[in-house]
């Protein structure tokens, strides 16, 4: 069985290839192909219903592809040998409420054929990890929402992975304790495991993660560096205008003007893809009281990767 | 440890740890056992006390208390005399005699009369039984004066002297006529604990189908079922857990309920080998049937609602709430149909016959039959829960 020290450098721990899965009609994952070595973090960002739950829930073996492969440490997805080197971290907190911390992790280890000292070792370790060992013993369910997705997450570890798997760890966590949970991230990327990261918080994607795959209605849309990713934007700024009124109208105003890439409404919001962000304002105001839109406020920010998926998809995040 | 024992142990320490799954598994059946048999417990062992106005103090009159004080109906009747009308009127209403038998003055002369006095029988509307019984020897001994009437009034048309016959009917020998005496195949009589007790067990024990098909659902919707099967096992390892906690879970609650309603209540489960055996077989087609249920079930609420129709289908048809013996034909052939049919049908033979495995055998037979087919639909059909 392979682990984080066993596996080099050079192997990528992760090869997707062309993974594609429908459900009926709708697909829900298209042709989707990326790898990680060992050590690195890697974002898959998206809309909720982009496809990131799909294709992770492949590569944890949960899900067949209709077509292509994923391979971890050079096992096929979804077999014995790939399973048990993967950790995997649902979205929601899958364990037991009226189990203690510790009951829980026991039994999430032994379904890994952990048993005996090995086992006493790695709950404990987990507990550490999560700062519940003095917990341990109370049921799951006098624990708080953060503390329950703290041991979530450490109880994904318990079979030493050499790819740990996040499903959108953060949601519904309060802000200190997504602060905890990313910091933790990031510390396992140090000690050398490959980790697949997927979130709509692009906020999250840019602080955690090493590598990040936009991912938008089934497709790998592109993927990189923040860097890399940000480049590709040229010159441009995003301009986020907070507005009341027929906002949708008002961005399709907007799309015309010249220097406007790209405009996109969420939240009460309009974000804009300009080039020359403060010499576009002007004219962008002018369309605002022209559809008899009320601006509260205007913020022309600094690319990042909000404004990259709004270039690559011509929607928002949070659309 | 196997991950499927992991898990069994897991649902069975977390039922352990639900007030309700004990409620269900051990008290209810228990209490309702006991309630059973308490409600029951007449229809076992009836006794009556009937008080007898003897206003005629003849031949007839003793023929008819010598009757009802006959070793035939020793152990049934009680005779209680009565001074007046009045009183055995009086001590049925209030509960004393079960009913009362007024013979009138006059009777044994009115015997040999064309129009004799009619027997009363005082009965009470709260107490049926000791009425239908109390009318019912009355009426077998007029129709036993009635045949030696028709006898004597033979007699004399045939020439006899008036008195000879007179004297004949003096000297008839009043008694009751044949009885019929029911009395079940077994040595023993089946004591109601000893069938409640059985019943009651298999009926909460069928609860188990609905406890774990639920339990499965709720676990599949809150993740857990996914979370165990990205750990590496098989997908049937996690069925196969499941339904082996709703087994063992099945066996403790038996064996307590056996134990309890034999040493607190008296209940006769028959000979241990064979009665534990056939508790097994129960126990497998229950985890069969739940496996079934999950199976065909697509959500939580499906499985409720199919795994209700289950229980109290399986207990309506095979006798857990009635006897068996007392439904129509055609239910007690439906409720060889069900596997607690048979197990009811198998404690209740090794209670009455003192038997061991060989009395079990075919009981224990049909519920295998019944788990080999139901098994193997669920072999096919449950593993579609697993998937996503």
């Amino acid at each position: 069985m392979a682990t984080v020290e066993d596996v080099t450098t050079s192997v990528p721990v992760l090869e997707v290839s062309g993974i594609t899965r429908r459900f009926g009609d709708r697909l829900a994952v298209d042709d989707v192909s990326f790898s990680i070595p060992p050590g690195e973090i890697y974002g898959l960002l998206g809309p909720n219903g982009a496809g990131k739950t799909t294709t992770i829930k492949m590569i944890c073996g949960l899900l067949q592809a209709d077509s292509g492969t994923a391979r971890v440490a050079g096992h096929q997805a979804g077999t014995l040998a790939a399973k048990a080197v993967v950790g995997y971290v649902p979205q929601d907190v899958a364990l037991y409420p009226d189990l203690t911390g510790r009951e829980n992790l026991q039994f999430l280890g032994r379904l890994f054929g952990l048993r005996g000292e090995v086992l006493d070792e790695r709950v404990d370790e987990a507990l550490e990890l999560s700062d519940l060992a003095d917990r341990a013993g109370e049921h799951l369910s006098s624990y708080s929402g953060g503390m329950q997705r703290r041991l979530n997450i450490a109880a994904g570890l318990l079979n030493h992975p050499v790819l740990l798997v996040l499903d959108e760890p953060t949601v519904g966590v309060d802000p200190q304790s997504r602060h905890a949970i990313l910091e933790r991230v990031q510390s396992f990327g140090q000690l050398g495991m490959a980790v697949v990261y997927t979130t709509h918080y692009m906020e999250e994607a840019e602080r955690v993660c090493d590598r990040v795959g936009i991912i938008d209605q089934g497709r790998l849309v592109a993927e990189g560096t923040r860097r890399e990713l940000v480049d590709r934007l040229g010159e441009r700024d995003r301009i986020d205008l907070g507005a009341s009124g027929d906002i949708e109208r008002w961005a399709e105003a907007c799309r015309a003007l010249d220097g406007v890439d790209g405009a996109a409404v969420a939240d009460h919001q309009v974000q804009l893809l300009v080039h020359e962000g403060r010499k576009l304002l002007p004219a962008v105001l002018e369309a605002a009281e022209r559809t008899g839109v009320q601006v509260s406020s205007v913020d022309v920010v600094e690319p990042d990767l909000e404004a990259v998926f709004l270039h690559l998809t011509g929607t928002a995040l949070r659309e | 440890m196997h991950p499927a024992l992991a898990i069994a142990a897991k649902d069975v320490r977390q039922r352990l740890r639900d007030r309700s799954a004990i409620v269900l598994g051990i008290v209810a059946p228990l209490v309702i056992a006991a309630l059973m048999s308490l409600a029951f417990r007449g229809a076992e062992t009836i006794h009556l006390t009937v008080g007898v106005v003897n206003s005629d103090h003849g031949s007839a009159a003793a023929g008819l208390l010598s009757a009802l004080r006959s070793p035939g109906l020793k152990d049934l009747v009680t005779v209680v005399p009565e001074q007046s009308e009045g009183s055995a009127s009086a001590a049925v209403h209030a509960g004393h005699a079960g009913a009362a038998i007024i013979i009138p003055s006059g009777f044994t002369n009115s015997v040999s009369r064309s129009r004799p006095l009619p027997l009363t029988t005082l009965t009470n509307v709260n107490n049926t039984v000791a009425a239908q019984i109390t009318s019912s020897i009355a009426q077998s001994f007029v129709a036993q004066v009635n045949a030696d009437r028709l006898s004597v009034a033979t007699a004399s048309a045939a020439g006899e002297p008036t008195g000879s016959a007179a004297a004949a009917l003096d000297k008839a020998h009043l008694s009751l006529p044949i009885q019929t005496v029911q009395r079940a195949f077994g040595a023993k009589r089946l004591k109601t604990i000893s069938y409640y007790g059985p019943s009651m067990a298999i009926f909460f024990l069928l609860f188990t189908i609905s406890f774990t098909a639920r339990s499965f659902f709720v676990e599949r919707d809150q993740g857990n079922i996914e979370r165990m099967l990205a750990a590496p096992l098989r997908p049937r390892s996690v069925l196969f857990g499941k339904v082996l906690s709703a087994f063992v879970f099945g066996i403790v609650s038996l064996s307590i309920i056996a134990a309890v309603t034999t040493f607190a209540f008296g209940a006769d489960w028959g000979n241990p080998l064979a009665a534990g055996l056939l508790s097994l077989a129960m126990v497998l087609a229950v985890t069969a049937t739940t496996a079934l249920v999950i199976g065909v079930a697509h959500t939580q609420r499906q499985a409720e609602g199919i795994s209700s129709f289950a229980v109290f289908g399986l207990a309506l048809l095979g006798g857990n709430f009635v006897f068996v013996s007392v439904t129509p034909p055609i239910m007690q052939r439906l409720a060889l149909l069900t596997p607690n049919g048979w197990a009811l049908r198998g404690y209740t033979d090794l209670a009455t016959t003192g038997g061991g495995l060989a009395i079990v055998g075919l009981p224990i037979a049909a519920i295998l039959i019944y788990t080999l087919v139901v098994a193997t639909a669920a072999s096919v059909l449950a593993p579609r829960a697993l998937t996503p």
